[in-house]
């Protein structure tokens, strides 16, 4: 209670209350109400889609609000302009940091400035002095690590001395040293008063860092306050939609998988590529292989690199025993192995085309979808077996992929990779930004293909999704494989030390 | 690392030493291309180009396009030319010919940043209209019997060969990628080329930005059509016509990335003399500058095919060597003790 | 079925095919009221006659913009292909059809030379394109001047029956071109439509990195969009060197502007991933019947028809980025509950 007293005493750097946002028809912020005050770390959690982005780019004056107040230091904001929120001290450091790739790093900080170019320059280096961070300045930023560039974008706030720092996902792309270096300076921050929102999907940053924290869901805040208020559990629900049953235990039939008898359908052997190295291991018939580990372990890229996306640098792959190393994405899906890109929108979905269009692009090349032309009569029968057994909702087979909510979205994905009938499924992150109705189908979906004697590889940053799914899982720390678990071990602790490799198991 | 700097250092040099190189190779062929008189004379034969190629530069560094261009040059031409003509001072004739291009440009800038309309499809329907209001203005008929005081001045010499256009022109690239290299607003027009989400990011005005850079461009336009007016003497309806593609390959040799944020406006000016020259340095090889277009195409397929699939190279090199890092393990990791 | 025909038909009405088929109606209508002598079928079909180069063109560079490239070298190998047609018959001996193959495959050779540079080396289209149109046309000026006729008078003289090609008149009023464009807009139909090669183009267009991630040899289908595109502009050099009885090196070099604009105008995306055979067919012919009309029915001087075309270019174009804007989508929606 005493720190809440404290609170009201400092003075808010910023508030926005009652802003509201639609795009077209669509309703994107129904409300907002949200401060911060110096020296606070405002920890802000909500799922894909929620709007924390389009909130953001409000605050920096990207975006006007339909509806709404801004105060920053206590001055009324009339115009949402960038310059505006820039000028009054308001610095957001993108997910994605955005610099000029073609210009130096100095050039990066100092652009935008009115100030003599020398006077700028001294200011500069004595800030990274007194950080004490080692940073070129005449490097170029397209060469720069993505710490490094999420590095120059603090920068560029502190020279604007900046009173509100936004960082949105900050440690979404970092290794675990880089993240630990990431946490001293929000630390620095902070202790100089300044005031920090810190957007974030992992629940153990928001009790690490932050001082207060927020959650929005479907453009509200659900819920808000000091840090010490609440614990882990009730973040989680402020994230579930309301009236949501706790989510189920999948039916977890005793479901065992004779490792004695079978022969494993992939097999890896010193596997290294760009990312991972050394890999060893197996998936069977009918298992689900959870991989577990951070972003930024190499897991993404192993799974990219089975499927021909990328060179194999040694080692060998084998599907059903037969040498699957090298070959090309096309030859892998043949052979029978099919992806589930981490990346939907990038990588996966074909959003301008329509849903029957995707579900069969990546049976193209099999003359089982005609040899010149294509058989529509195959392409619907497809389609509609993927859209029933999914239960993904359609208008109808022509609907463009682009209109479909995002757990829809992720339905046709995978219903594309399943056309192929391969024989070892990857699945990278399958429940990323999706609701919890379609994570529970996209569950069930995996659970049938595991019935089906179809070999899964899990990969997943999602704790209990591991958990709940695997029957057996490896961990990945820096491109290595730290840890094997058999099911009975797979358990959140385990996970945890062996994603951060610690090494000796202490079960508290 | 290294040789990332270095390819992106060796944009415009690059253009610089190709030149440089050539005129020296041309002229062991045959020294008498070593004369003050032909090599100035390349210098004075590019002032149109180099304007419209330093003027396309704007637009292009800003990441968009303008094939409106060559239009533009004949539109501000001929209606200079008219002025001339019918006895109107120098002054109103290029005033009002430089307003016709920067109202062009307006208009460029206001469908490609305003209306958002993708820049090659709006300034090629601009370059319809145009071309046809000179048809209009014109009456299809050539602006002839310009005065002499007039078609002359193109061929007044600063110093020994060189041309006061030329000398005129060469300060103003000098100033213009002075200002566009070293000044805060001079370097919006690249960084909005560079990445457009990162300028709005940091308050540049990105529409601001690239309107301007149309109108510049326009501008630019309208001057290389008033220096044409003085070279040629007559203007027909179908002046500049293609000029554009020539403009836009000016600045490829000059190593200005059509993808925006990169080269300079120095480069553009080096290309627009490696385009305007071929001709001339055909002919002191003994071959008929038939072989002209053929030359330009082969230059451009190369320099643009070897610097992009070397920088595509290093990009990927790039990040093989970050995930490379990452597989260290942590106390060997580089990147984390530069962090 | 009856069903899935009124839905068929009710898309169509929604669809911007049927748009430009009202535009090209209202066209005709007026220069008939005008001049009733335009309804002639004869006049009609012929009005054609000039801008069937561009009509046969534009159908493939639809191909290559729905990848999301740009091909603006198309004009320069009409020229190369008419030359390479001239010379090889007139000065090399070869017999006019064997001629009339080798410019096709010289074309498609051209084709694959910026296709390769574009899919595989990863270089912009636009430029390769731009230097494609600077190379091929200079190299057609060279194969002119291999030939004992002087490159500005052309090569002429063909033998009848190359000139058929132009002259034939079905039933006697369906010009032979006609006919030739219409045979190529099945195809092109055909092949993007209805065959799988077709849905890889789309899905080339649609997202590069996924067609990848789906097995679809994305650089090889991005490569034969070009090639397709050469050689539809060697058929449309062959045609207009049998039109104009003449083989030239550069007759095809104010055609880059009106092709693109006829697909952006026919609605395929600049960025790719969208457009359709019957749009651009159909922009074709709405330019065509324009730039025949006007100076026909109005006596407006040829010269000036590139106002009305630039025109009507920009006007759909600004509407339609206006359309897409969701300011305008949420102020309209506005009115409508109103």
């Amino acid at each position: 209670m005493s720190l809440t007293v404290q609170e009201t005493n400092k003075k808010d750097l910023l508030s926005v209350s009652g802003i509201t946002k639609r795009f077209g028809l669509n309703v994107v912020l129904k409300g907002i109400d949200l401060s911060v005050a110096q020296g606070e770390v405002l920890t802000l959690i909500g799922g894909n889609g929620a709007g924390k982005s389009t909130l953001m780019k409000i605050i920096m004056g990207i975006y006007q609000p339909d509806q709404g107040e801004m105060y920053i230091d206590g001055e009324k904001i009339t115009s949402f302009k960038p310059s505006v929120s820039l000028q009054k001290g308001i610095y957001m450091v993108p997910q994605e940091p955005m610099l000029f790739p073609n210009m130096s790093v100095e050039e990066n900080i100092l652009i935008g400035f009115t100030e003599p170019r020398a006077e700028l320059h001294n200011r500069l280096v004595k800030i990274i002095e007194e950080i004490g961070w080692k940073l070129d300045l005449t490097r170029k930023a397209l060469s720069l690590s993505i710490a490094e560039q999420q590095l120059v974008e603090l920068l560029r706030g502190m020279m604007r001395n900046a009173k509100v720092l936004i960082l949105d996902e900050p440690t979404s792309a970092l290794t675990f040293d880089e993240v630990e270096s990431l946490f001293k300076i929000v630390e620095d921050l902070k202790n100089k008063g300044i005031g920090i929102i810190y957007i974030t999907h992992r629940m153990g940053e928001v009790f690490t860092i932050g001082t207060h924290v927020a959650i929005m869901r479907d453009g509200i805040i659900t819920l808000r306050g000091p840090i010490g208020d609440f614990t882990r559990d009730m973040l989680v629900k402020g994230l579930l939609p309301p009236n949501m049953d706790d989510v189920e235990k999948k039916e977890s039939e005793e479901f065992t998988i004779d490792y004695e008898n079978l022969e494993p359908v992939f097999k890896l052997e010193n596997y290294s590529g760009y990312g991972f190295e050394n890999i060893n291991l197996e998936v069977y018939p009918g298992e689900i292989l959870g991989v577990a580990g951070l972003v930024g372990a190499g897991r993404t890229e192993l799974a990219t690199t089975i499927f021909g996306r990328e060179k194999v640098l040694s080692g060998k792959a084998y599907l059903m025993g037969k040498d699957v190393t090298g070959v090309s994405t096309r030859e892998a899906i043949a052979a029978g192995i099919n992806y589930v890109p981490e990346d939907r929108r990038l990588n996966g979905l074909f959003g301008m085309s329509s849903v029957a269009a995707n579900t069969t692009s990546s049976l193209l090349f099999n003359v089982a979808m005609g040899k010149v032309f294509l058989n529509r009569k195959k392409e619907k029968e497809i389609t509609q077996k993927y859209i029933e057994d999914f239960r993904t909702k359609v208008t109808g087979q022509e609907q463009s992929c682009g209109s479909l909510s995002g757990g829809n979205q992720q339905k046709v994905v995978i219903g594309r990779c399943l056309s192929s009938l391969p024989k070892l499924v990857i699945l990278d992150e399958p429940t990323r930004g999706i609701d919890a109705a379609a994570r529970g189908d996209v569950y069930s979906i995996i659970l049938e293909l595991r019935k089906q004697g179809v070999a899964v590889m899990l990969i997943s940053s999602d704790m209990e999704e591991i958990i709940e799914l695997s029957d057996r899982a490896v961990v990945m720390f820096q491109g290595h494989m730290t840890r094997e678990l058999k099911k009975n071990e797979i358990d959140q602790n385990t996970l945890m030390n062996a994603s951060f490799d610690v090494k000796e198991e202490k079960e508290d | 690392m290294n040789s990332v700097k270095k390819l992106l250092k060796a944009r415009e040099s690059g253009s610089l030493l190709f030149l440089v190189l050539l005129i020296l190779l041309v002229g062991f062929i045959n020294p008498s291309f070593w004369q003050p008189a032909s090599l100035l004379g390349c210098l004075n034969d590019s002032v149109v180009f180099t304007l419209l190629a330093v003027g396309i530069a704007f637009v292009i560094l800003t990441g968009e396009i303008d094939v409106s261009i060559g239009a533009t040059l004949g539109m501000s031409a001929a209606v200079g030319a008219t002025i001339l003509r019918d006895g109107g001072s120098v002054v109103v004739a290029v005033l009002v010919a430089l307003l016709i291009g920067a109202v062009i440009g307006f208009i460029n800038g206001f469908g490609v940043s305003v209306l958002q309309v993708p820049s090659l499809i709006f300034t090629l329907g601009v370059n319809g209209v145009v071309r046809g209001l000179i048809y209009v203005y014109t009456g299809g008929a050539w602006v002839e019997n310009l005065p002499a005081t007039y078609t002359r001045a193109s061929n007044v010499k600063l110093i020994g060969e060189l041309t006061v256009f030329y000398a005129a022109t060469f300060v103003f690239v000098l100033i213009a990628n002075y200002i566009v290299t070293k000044t805060r607003r001079g370097k919006y027009f690249t960084a909005v080329g560079d990445n457009i989400s990162g300028a709005t990011l940091v308050g540049i005005p990105t529409t601001a930005t690239k309107v301007s850079a149309y109108v510049i461009c326009g501008i630019l336009a309208a001057a290389a059509g008033m220096v044409y007016t003085s070279r040629i003497g007559f203007i027909t309806p179908t002046a500049g016509n293609n000029y554009e593609m020539k403009a836009i390959a000016a600045c490829v040799l000059g190593g200005v990335a059509l993808t925006g944020g990169q080269g300079s406006l120095f480069g553009a000016a080096i290309g627009a003399i490696i385009m305007s020259s071929i001709s001339r340095i055909l002919v002191f090889l003994g071959f008929s500058s038939d072989y002209d277009n053929t030359i330009t195409g082969i230059m451009l397929i190369v320099i643009v095919v070897v610097t992009t699939v070397a920088q595509n190279r290093s990009i990927i090199k790039n990040r093989h060597e970050i995930l490379m890092a990452r597989t260290n393990k942590s106390g060997e990791n580089k990147k984390g003790e530069t962090v | 079925m009856g069903k899935s025909f009124l839905e068929k038909a009710k898309k169509f009405f929604k669809s911007w095919e049927f748009v430009l088929l009202l535009i090209l109606i209202g066209e005709i209508v007026i220069f008939a009221t005008k001049n009733p002598k335009f309804l002639m079928p004869r006049v009609l079909f012929g009005s054609l006659n000039d801008i069937i180069s561009i009509c046969i063109i534009s159908l493939f560079v639809t191909f290559v913009m729905i990848t999301g490239g740009i091909d603006i070298q198309a004009g320069s190998i009409v020229g190369l292909s008419s030359i390479v047609l001239g010379v090889a018959w007139q000065d090399a001996g070869i017999n006019i059809w064997v001629a009339v193959l080798l410019a096709i495959f010289v074309a498609a050779i051209c084709g694959a030379i910026s296709g390769y540079f574009v899919a595989y080396c990863g270089v912009q289209p636009m430029v390769v394109t731009l230097g494609g149109s600077f190379l091929f046309s200079g190299i057609a000026l060279l194969v002119s001047n291999l030939s004992s006729t002087a490159s500005y008078k052309g090569i002429s003289g063909f033998p009848e029956s190359f000139l058929q090609l132009s002259k034939f008149r079905l039933f006697g009023v369906l010009p032979a071109q006609v006919i030739i464009f219409l045979v190529l807009a099945v195809i092109a139909y055909i092949l993007l439509n209805r065959t799988k090669y077709g849905r890889m183009i789309f899905l080339v267009g649609v997202n590069k990195d996924a067609a990848e991630y789906s097995g679809i040899n994305v650089k090889f289908i991005t490569m034969t969009t070009y090639i397709l595109s050469g050689i539809s502009a060697a058929i449309a050099g062959i045609i207009l060197t049998s039109y104009l009885g003449t083989a030239k090196s550069d007759i095809g070099m104010t055609f880059t502007l009106p092709i693109i604009t006829a697909v952006v105008l026919g609605g395929t995306l600049s960025t790719g991933g969208k457009g359709t055979v019957v749009g651009t067919a159909l922009a074709a012919i709405v330019i065509g019947v324009l730039k025949f009309g006007l100076p026909l029915c109005f006596k407006v001087p040829q010269q000036y028809l590139d106002i009305p075309v630039g025109m009507l270019l920009l006007v759909v174009v600004i509407g339609r980025s206006l359309l897409t804007n969701p300011k305008v989508i949420a102020l309209l929606h506005k009115e409508d509950k109103k």
